[in-house]
């Protein structure tokens, strides 16, 4: 059974239909990039896979292992095992990334009826990963995302997935605003999550991230939908003549 | 209305914490003493009336009002720089939900001889609901030429990117909510109020 099964999904923001009668299936196990020109709903299609009410759904289906998503609430959706690595992660003052994180393990404890991690257990599983990304306790004692530099936001959205451990994991331009050494961090700490029971979906425009973390499969999305699909050497031709054979 | 009297006696340093307060209170802070103020509001109408009467006195207002449908709160501060060389602070957060009403009056006075003083007031306010207001009504009288003073108000609402934000990472929407709501109260003093601010919360689900 694919893990997620999206069918003629048709939505958009107020009366603009971005995606139309998109239809893919994500299957548990692999990593999936999606490219394609500014504007063709890359990011509407994360947003609404995680729910975010801002877009609307007008019509299709949604089922993420076998669940109909559309029924779910986002902290729902995020608790059966989905994560969505913002682009512009969002910064709040006021709550630090401890309590923060401690907030949203509990809560995916909760849903899933799991016994709470005491306050060593949930120490230790911050540390560890935090380490393994270069997050220091300062950064974590710090306000989520305020004063961070963009690498050290997309790393902080790294450090959220590592210790969430979701089944699914959208990355929207993880890539963007990153030099090159913040990019080999992050994409470091993709791949050493990847497992046969765990699905990536990369959102990206550029073959410099896919060098990094190798898909298996490559989707073009153009004008809401896909048009193609293929292996890596798909991210090459396009890095080379662009999207025009598309439109 | 009943008037309780407080003076700060010079060179003295007071910390008062106080809840639900109503009528009128009434501060004389004289040479060099210090008055802090942590002021919780939850339905009440109080004024608040200081006097900095002496060189180097200074005061410091911090003060939370909770209005729900039932529970409308009217603050008044009125600071009066007597004398030159004196320093206030205000900070005011107010959280309105349902049908509630927040009403907040600050006035600073600065008369003539009230040189190199110092006073600030801000004023934020946080509406839960379509319904919920908040009225401000800020005020400066300033007589002296050699001052500094200042004031501000904002008014919003709960931020959407950051809720889904939260909600994306598995928490639900009244945690989340509750989450954002403290770290509006608490982001610019310290949450002496965090118990008594959590049993609200819970009654006003």
């Amino acid at each position: 059974m694919a893990l997620l099964e999206i069918r003629n999904l048709n939505a958009g923001v107020g009366e603009k239909q971005i995606l139309k009668d998109f239809s893919f299936d994500i299957e548990p196990g692999k990593v999936y990039a999606i490219m394609g020109p500014n504007g063709s709903g890359k990011s509407t299609l994360s947003n609404v896979i995680a729910g975010n009410p801002a877009y609307q759904v007008s019509g299709g289906q949604m089922f993420f292992k076998g669940k109909d998503l559309l029924s779910l609430k986002p902290d729902e959706r995020a608790n059966e095992g989905i994560f969505l690595g913002f682009q512009y992660p969002v910064e709040i003052d006021g709550v630090s990334y401890a309590q923060f994180l401690k907030q949203a393990l509990t809560s995916k404890q909760k849903y899933l009826g799991e016994k709470p991690l005491d306050a060593v257990g949930y120490i230790k599983r911050l540390k560890v990963r935090a380490q393994a990304l270069g997050v220091s306790d300062e950064m974590l004692k710090r306000s989520v995302n305020v004063g961070f530099s963009g690498g050290e936001k997309k790393r902080m959205e790294t450090l959220q997935m590592a210790f969430l451990e979701p089944d699914f994991c959208i990355l929207d331009e993880m890539d963007s605003g990153l030099d090159v050494d913040a990019l080999k961090t992050v994409a470091d700490g993709v791949n050493l999550m990847r497992s046969e029971n765990r699905s990536f979906l990369l959102i990206t425009h550029y073959e410099r991230l896919l060098d990094l973390i190798e898909p298996d499969v490559i989707y073009i999305m153009v004008d809401g939908h896909i048009v193609d699909k293929g292996d890596k050497s798909l991210a090459r031709k396009l890095e080379e003549k662009g999207y025009a054979d598309y439109k | 209305m009943q008037t309780i009297n407080k003076i700060i006696s010079a060179n003295e340093k007071k910390t008062e914490v106080l809840t639900a307060q109503s009528g009128n209170i009434d501060v004389v802070v004289y040479e060099n003493a210090f008055y802090e103020l942590y002021l919780l509001q939850n339905g009440q109408d109080l004024n608040i009336k200081i006097h900095l009467l002496g060189k180097n006195a200074k005061c410091d207002l911090k003060a939370v009002y909770l209005s729900t449908t039932n529970s409308n709160n009217t603050l008044k501060f009125d600071v009066e720089h007597s004398i030159q060389e004196t320093y206030s602070q205000q900070i005011i957060k107010g959280v309105v939900s349902g049908y509630g009403k927040g009403v907040f009056e600050g006035i600073i006075r600065m008369p003539h001889g009230s040189q190199k003083c110092e006073g600030n007031q801000s004023h934020k306010a946080l509406l839960l609901s379509e319904n919920a207001s908040v009225e401000c009504v800020p005020e400066l009288e300033i007589y002296a030429d050699d001052v500094k003073c200042s004031h501000g108000s904002t008014v919003g609402n709960l931020d959407k990117q950051q809720l889904f934000y939260l909600n994306s990472r598995g928490i639900e929407e009244k945690t989340a909510k509750k989450m954002l709501i403290k770290a509006f109260l608490f982001s610019e003093m310290p949450d002496v109020f965090e118990g008594k601010i959590d049993e609200w919360m819970l009654l006003n689900e």
